[in-house]
C-alpha cells in the first residue's frame, strides 16, 4: 500500500519536477527577452567609514534610490575602513555582508582568486558603453578576464600647490613642463624659505606616490607595471635612475620626512609653508572643510614629462568601485545593488546627497564640476595609461612589508640604494607564489 | 612636656631630605605615567581646525566641551556599552565560577595528576592571543558550518564569551588555587569528617571563604575584558554587536581621522574602568598580590 503511495507520489513529483522545469525554461527565456532579471531579497552592505562621515550618507542615499526602484531592501552597516581592510580574508571567510566600496587592482583580483568575491561581469557588461574600455580593462582580473569589482570612481594623482602661495612667489606651476623646470620651481620655492617639495613618508606609503610617477615618467607604464609583478628587475640601472631622480629631489624636502604622515605633508601646504606636494587629490575635502577660500586655492598639474619617449602619459589614478562577497546571503542581490551603484540612477541618486568624486561612469554629467574637479578631470585626461597606486598594482605582502621600508630608508640613507635595490630584490624572490 | 622624645636633629633633617629625594624620583615617574592621560584630555578639549591651522604644539584659540559632544553622538555609545556588558557579564560569572572549581578540586583533592592539571590550565596563560588568532577563527567556523549555522559561534556574543573564558580561566585558577593553599586544611578535614559531599564542601565550605579574591578577581576580569578589542574586532562580523572599544573606531574616517574628536571618545570609554578602579581600589591591589605569599 505505502509502495504503490510512494510510486505514485514519486511519479507525481518527477511530473511536476518537469512540468516546473518546462516553466522555468519558459520563464528564463522570457526574462531573458525582457535582458532583465528580477532580484529579490534583503541585501547587506557594508560602509567603510564611520556613520557620520559623508561617504556614509551618500552610500546611504545611493542605497534608498536602490529600495525604491526594486522593493529590495538594503541594511547598511558602517565599518573602520582600516580594520574591514586587514581583515577583509577573514571577514569575506566569515559571513560578509553582500556588497561593500572596494579598490580595483591587486586587492581585488587576489582575493577573487582566491574564490572569496562574486563574478560580476554580467553587471559591468549591462553597464556597456558607459564604461570606458580603460575603466573596465582596469576592473578586469587577469588570470581568468572577468570583473570583480564595478567600477564607480577614482582621483588623480599629481602636483597640488597654492595658487596664492606661487603667486606670492611669481611662479606658475602650470608652465613646468620638464624634470629641469620642476627643479627649478622647487629651487625658487625653497629660495624663498619654504619647501620645496613636500614629503611626509611616516607611514611608508606616501612616497610611493613619488615612486610611481617617475618611474611611470622615466621607463613607461609598461616597465613600471611588470616591475611591480616581478617581470622586471629592482636591480635593473632604470630603477636605479628613479631612485637617482628621487635622490634629486631630497635637498628641496622638509627635513622631517619620515617624521611626519600625509596628514603632516597635508599641513604643510594648509599653512602656506610648502611649495608642491605630490598626493592624491582626495584630501581637498579637508582644504574645503577648513573654508572654501582654502578650497578655491588649491590646485593640481600633471607630473612633469621626464622622458620625451612617455611624455606625459601615465597617472596614478586609484579606481574604487562596489564588489561582492561570495559567500555573502545573497551575492545575485550583491551583484544587482553594484550594478545599480554604477549606473546613471545610482550616481544621481549619490550626487544628489553631495557626493563629489569624479565618477567613471560616461552617464555622469561632468558639467556641475567645480573648478577644481573639473582640473582633476583635465589631468585624468592627460594620461593614456592609468595605474592604480603601488600598493593596489603589486601583492600586498610585497608593498607595504618591503616596498614602504624601502623607499623610508633611501629617504634616510641615499648612499645605501644598491643595497636597498639588492634587498628588495631578493624579498621579491623570497616570497611565496600566490 | 616630659615625655618628649628627645630626637637626634642632625638624623631628621637627614631623613627629611632622603624622603623629599624619593618624593621627587616617584612623582617625577608618576607624572610620566599621568602624562598621556593628562595630553589626552588636553587633546579633547581642542577643535580639530585649531590643530590642522596652527599645529599641535600651538597655544590654544579655542578650548571647549564639543568634541565630547560630538562623539557622544556619534558613537551611538549606549548600544556599545550594552553590547559589552552582555559579553562582561556572562564571562566574568563564567570565569569566577569555573575557575574556582578546577582551583578546588588540585588544592584540596590530591591525586596524580593535579599539579600537571594546575599547569596545564595556566599554561595557556603563556601563549600570545594573537597567535591563535587564526586557529581559533577556523574552528569557529567549521564548527558552524558542521551544525549548518555559521553564525554559531562567530559573529556571536556566544562564540566571544567562550574565547574569553577559555583564556582567562586559567589566570583564574592560578590565583585560587594559590590563595586555596593559604586556607587551612583543617576546616576541609572537618567539612569532610562531618559528612560534607564534594560539592557541598565546594560551595558551602571553601567558596564563602573565597570571597575576597573572587572580588578582586572579578574587578581586574571585568577591566580586561571591558578593554578587549582584538577578539570582538576579529570574531564579529557586525559592527552593531561590537563592544565599547570597537565604538572607537567610529570616531575614524577612511582617510582623515580628527585625533581631537578621538581623544574625547577615549576619555568617555575609559571613564567606566577609572571610575571602577578609584571605587575598587583596595580589591584591585589585594588582587595583584593575591596568592603571591603561599602558606
Amino acid at each position: 500500500m505505502s509502495d504503490v503511495n510512494n510510486g505514485i507520489s514519486r511519479r507525481s513529483v518527477l511530473k511536476g519536477a518537469a512540468i516546473g522545469g518546462a516553466g522555468l525554461v519558459a520563464g528564463g527565456s522570457l526574462l531573458a527577452g525582457c535582458g532583465k532579471k528580477q532580484v529579490t531579497g534583503d541585501v547587506h552592505f557594508t560602509i567603510r567609514g564611520n556613520l557620520s562621515d559623508a561617504g556614509a550618507k551618500i552610500a546611504i542615499a545611493a542605497n534608498d534610490a536602490y529600495t525604491k526602484k526594486t522593493g529590495n531592501k538594503v541594511i547598511s552597516q558602517a565599518v573602520n575602513s582600516d580594520d574591514f581592510q586587514n581583515n577583509f580574508v577573514q571577514i569575506m571567510q566569515g559571513t560578509p555582508d553582500d556588497a561593500f566600496g572596494w579598490m580595483a587592482g591587486w586587492r581585488t583580483n587576489a582575493r577573487a582568486d582566491a574564490g572569496l568575491l562574486a563574478d560580476v561581469s554580467e553587471q559591468v557588461k549591462a553597464l556597456g558603453s558607459s564604461l570606458s574600455a580603460a575603466a573596465i580593462q582596469g576592473a578586469t582580473n587577469p588570470s581568468d578576464g572577468k570583473q570583480y569589482i564595478i567600477p564607480t570612481t577614482y582621483y588623480p594623482w599629481g602636483l597640488h600647490y597654492r595658487k596664492s602661495t606661487m603667486q606670492e612667489l611669481g611662479l606658475n606651476p602650470e608652465s613646468i613642463a620638464t624634470w629641469d623646470d620642476l627643479i627649478k620651481l622647487c629651487e625658487a620655492t625653497q629660495k624663498k624659505g619654504l619647501v620645496g617639495y613636500a614629503l611626509g613618508d611616516k607611514g611608508g606609503w606616501e612616497a610611493m606616490g613619488t615612486f610611481d610617477i617617475l618611474n611611470m615618467r622615466l621607463n613607461g607604464y609598461q616597465f613600471h607595471i611588470d616591475l611591480l609583478n616581478g617581470k622586471e628587475q629592482w636591480t635593473d640601472a632604470k630603477v636605479v635612475e628613479v631612485f637617482n631622480h628621487m635622490g634629486e629631489l631630497i635637498p628641496f624636502m622638509n627635513k622631517n620626512v619620515l617624521d611626519i604622515s600625509w596628514d603632516g605633508m597635508r599641513d604643510l601646504l594648509l599653512q602656506k609653508k610648502c611649495g608642491a606636494m605630490m598626493m592624491g587629490s582626495w584630501f581637498a575635502n579637508d582644504f574645503l572643510a577648513k573654508s572654501q577660500a582654502d578650497y578655491d586655492d588649491l590646485w593640481i598639474v600633471p607630473f612633469p614629462e621626464i622622458n620625451p619617449e612617455h611624455g606625459i602619459d601615465s597617472i596614478d589614478a586609484p579606481l574604487d568601485g562596489i564588489s561582492v562577497a561570495a559567500n555573502g546571503k545573497n551575492p545575485e542581490g550583491g551583484a544587482d545593488l553594484a550594478g545599480f551603484l554604477g549606473s546613471k540612477e545610482g550616481i544621481d541618486a549619490a550626487v544628489a546627497a553631495g557626493d563629489t568624486n569624479i565618477y567613471i561612469s560616461s552617464d555622469f554629467d561632468t558639467s556641475s564640476y567645480d573648478a577644481f574637479n573639473k582640473q582633476k578631470l583635465a589631468v585624468l585626461g592627460a594620461a593614456k595609461n592609468i595605474g592604480f597606486f603601488l600598493d593596489r598594482d603589486t601583492r600586498g605582502d610585497f608593498a607595504g612589508p618591503v616596498v614602504g621600508p624601502a623607499i623610508q630608508s633611501f629617504l634616510k640613507n641615499p648612499k645605501d640604494l644598491t643595497k636597498i635595490l639588492e634587498s628588495t630584490q631578493a624579498q621579491w624572490d623570497a616570497l611565496p607564489a600566490l | 612636656m616630659s615625655t618628649t622624645i628627645v630626637q637626634n636633629k642632625e638624623y631628621k633633617n637627614k631623613q627629611k631630605t632622603k624622603d623629599n629625594f624619593i618624593s621627587a624620583i616617584i612623582g617625577f615617574f608618576a607624572f610620566v605615567w599621568i602624562f598621556p592621560i593628562l595630553w589626552t584630555l588636553w587633546t579633547s578639549l581642542r577643535p580639530y581646525n585649531d590643530i590642522i591651522s596652527y599645529g599641535v604644539f600651538s597655544w590654544p584659540r579655542n578650548l571647549n566641551l564639543d568634541n565630547y559632544f560630538q562623539a557622544f553622538r556619534v558613537m551611538g555609545l549606549t548600544k556599545y556599552f550594552l553590547n559589552t556588558l552582555y559579553v562582561m557579564v556572562p564571562s566574568v560569572i563564567l570565569i569566577l565560577f569555573l575557575g574556582s572549581l578546577i582551583a578546588f578540586v588540585v588544592s584540596r583533592y590530591s591525586f596524580r595528576f593535579n599539579l600537571t592539571l594546575l599547569l596545564f590550565f595556566t599554561a595557556g596563560n603563556m601563549l600570545p592571543t594573537i597567535a591563535t588568532y587564526i586557529p581559533v577563527f577556523w574552528l569557529y567556523i567549521k564548527i558552524g558550518d558542521l551544525f549548518g549555522n555559521r553564525s554559531l559561534l562567530y559573529n556571536n556574543y556566544f562564540g566571544i564569551i567562550l574565547i574569553h573564558v577559555a583564556f582567562q580561566v586559567g589566570f583564574a585558577t592560578f590565583v585560587l588555587s594559590s590563595y586555596m593553599k593559604t586556607v587551612p586544611k583543617e576546616i576541609s578535614e572537618s567539612a569532610i569528617l562531618d559528612g560534607c559531599s564534594v560539592f557541598r564542601h565546594y560551595w558551602n565550605v571553601m567558596l564563602p571563604l573565597l570571597r575576597p579574591p573572587l572580588a578582586a578577581l572579578g574587578v581586574l576580569m571585568s577591566c580586561w575584558i571591558y578593554n578587549d578589542f582584538f577578539w570582538a574586532l576579529i570574531l564579529m562580523s557586525e559592527d552593531s554587536k561590537r563592544p565599547v572599544t570597537s565604538a572607537l573606531r567610529q570616531l575614524q574616517g577612511q582617510y582623515i581621522t580628527d585625533f581631537n574628536l578621538l581623544a574625547a571618545g577615549a576619555s568617555i570609554v575609559a571613564a567606566p574602568t577609572i571610575i571602577l578602579f578609584l571605587v575598587l581600589r583596595k580589591q584591585f591591589v589585594s588582587g595583584l598580590t593575591l596568592g603571591a605569599t603561599k602558606g
